[in-house]
């Protein structure tokens, strides 16, 4: 699980103009630095408006940055021109992004197929996958249904495994069980987990509840509120395999949490 | 499915059913008054103003009979749909071809939106000056009324297309044109129909007042040619020829519409 780092970031900065010409730019991320290892599950957690998305955006490059370097196997990612970004570098970067932002003129299983389609790998093989993937997250039975047609919650899903079923290296997942209710939200980070075993990815997974974070993570980092920089770095020392519902009996967990939650204002 | 279910969908359907038919009995009634009005009123101003809506309509089952009437109607078909056809391409080309150049297209959109003040009639005389008087001169009017509220449509469309499901898209690996023929073109459908719906009657429009003008076949010239000789009949009866070949074509584009945008969700309150 250590080794090099698959993905590193370096020094970033990102400010958004103010609203109009004289306002002062708002600095929403100034000078943050971490690095993820191959195969690590990294928490980051922080206060709303803290810039997560924004991080995650610049990560996968559909935003520029305004400083500092994202780099990917020791690659430099030039991020700080519109014009040479790459988003998703290759289909390497994986993201789950915190709106749903499925096709609504696609049926969920053609959604969940969009990528292998546009990738030119749609094959016995995958169908089978996307198959698997929809019984996972309990989505039988609606492949053909549109988007407004299903809940919240099953659309956050189908968004899901439309980026698990492709397999990218790295996943960035912005607070994907945010809108969920207790029950499925503890049925998908379980189902997560076990897909995640299998594969190994290296996962950058975005939330404010303290406790996905620990539960999840092999690591979690904490920001600040903005401009966002990092203030904890915790090593999470629960073993895996992990019983997500019952973590908070897990006599390490109770010192965690109080560590973070002082962290996080 | 419980016994009760059943039948409360039953009562259900039964009750839908009995308000479409109230509908279409409705519709049906308005057009007897409205027949019986211009009965009334023809009888009253005099058939060289108002023609008889009976031999109005005789004179359309006669000149239907006689092939004369198709002949018309298939000039003015052939106009307006290859018109509308030009029309179309190039307001939906033009669109995609400067998303690609941003600068030229912020040099340009001010005088591609100044330019669709000029009133396009008012181009006819240049369009018989330059094309002649075939079919050129109605195809260059027909082409250019259709052009602008499909342009604007669609140049609007583009312009609002959801960033994020660009940004997605390329995340996933999609080409281009992969975006532009995925994403793109089913976000500006709806702007994109829309648009149709009001050029298609502009279209036969802009080919009626064409044929006015030049040649001796169309709908339009069967109207001026009937009035020149003092036949209101044959005028009225290719005024209501010209309307029903509209709402003909606008049903098949109706149709159209409803197969390409399936997947919209739709209002189940609006569905009598
Ligand atoms: N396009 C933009 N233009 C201007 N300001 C922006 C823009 N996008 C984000 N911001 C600002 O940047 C800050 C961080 O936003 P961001 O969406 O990254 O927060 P977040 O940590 O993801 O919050 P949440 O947990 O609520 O999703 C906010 O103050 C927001 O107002
Ligand atoms: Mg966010």
């Amino acid at each position: 699980m250590s080794g090099q780092p698959l993905l590193e970031v370096r020094g970033l900065d990102k400010r958004f103009a103010g609203r109009s010409g004289r306002d002062t730019a708002l600095w929403v991320i100034k000078d943050l630095s971490f690095s993820v290892p191959d195969g690590e599950f990294l928490t980051i957690i922080g206060p709303s408006g803290s810039g997560k998305t924004t991080l995650l955006n610049m990560i996968a490059q559909i935003d520029v940055a305004n400083g500092g370097e994202v780099r990917f196997q020791s690659k430099s990612a030039p991020i700080n021109d519109p014009k040479s970004l790459n988003p998703g570098l290759n289909c390497q970067i994986g993201y789950v992004t915190q709106e749903d932002n499925l096709l609504p003129w696609r049926t969920t299983l053609q959604n969940v197929l969009f990528p292998l389609e546009v990738q030119g790998r749609l094959d016995a093989e995958g169908r089978a996958r996307a198959d698997m993937l929809m019984r996972t997250v309990g989505l039988a039975g609606f492949e053909g249904h549109y988007p407004h047609e299903l809940s919240g919650g099953m659309r956050k899903r189908a968004s899901l495994i439309r980026t698990l079923v492709y397999d990218p290296p790295v996943i960035l997942m912005d607070e994907p069980f945010g809108a969920l209710d207790a029950q499925t939200r503890a049925q998908l980070q379980e189902d997560l987990l076990r897909l995640w075993n299998l594969g190994r990815k290296t996962i950058v997974f975005v939330t404010h509840d303290i406790t996905e974070a620990i539960a999840l993570g092999d690591r979690t980092l904490v920001l600040s509120r903005a401009p966002a920089k990092i203030v904890g770095d915790h090593p999470i020392t629960i073993p895996r395999p992990r019983d997500i519902r019952g973590i908070m009996t897990h006599p390490d967990f109770a010192a965690l949490y109080q560590r973070i939650r002082e962290q996080v204002q | 499915m419980t016994a009760q279910d059943t039948a409360l969908d039953l009562s259900e359907a039964s009750s839908i059913k009995w308000r479409r038919y109230g509908v279409i009995i409705g519709r049906v009634l308005l057009i007897g008054l409205l027949f019986v009005l211009w009965k009334l009123g023809a009888d009253a101003v005099g058939p060289i103003y108002v023609a008889d809506p009976i031999k109005v309509i005789q004179r359309i089952i006669t000149d239907t009979q006689s092939g004369l009437l198709l002949k018309h109607i298939y000039a003015t078909l052939r106009i307006s749909t290859i018109g509308f056809a030009i029309g179309c391409a190039f307001g939906i080309a033009l669109p995609f071809v400067l998303r690609l150049v941003p600068r030229i297209t912020a040099a340009v959109e001010p005088y591609i939106m100044a330019s669709v003040g000029i009133p396009k009639y008012a181009l006819i005389p240049l369009f018989i000056l330059y094309f002649g008087i075939d079919d050129a001169p109605k195809l260059w009017l027909v082409g250019l009324l259709v052009f602008y509220p499909i342009f604007i449509a669609v140049f609007a469309g583009i312009r609002n297309v959801d960033r994020r499901l660009i940004n997605m898209a390329r995340i996933v690996g999609a080409s281009e044109s992969r975006i532009a023929r995925e994403v793109i073109w089913y976000s500006l459908t709806p702007f994109f129909f829309a648009a149709l719906k009001i050029s298609l009657p502009r279209a036969v429009s802009a080919a009626i007042i064409g044929e006015f003008l030049v040649g001796n076949e169309g709908i339009g010239y069967f109207i001026e040619n009937s009035r020149q000789s003092f036949d209101t009949v044959g005028a009225f009866a290719g005024i209501l020829v010209a309307t029903a070949l509209v709402l003909v074509l606008n049903s098949v584009l109706d149709k159209i519409d409803h197969r390409v945008n399936a997947w919209r969700p739709k209002e189940r309150s609006m569905e009598i």
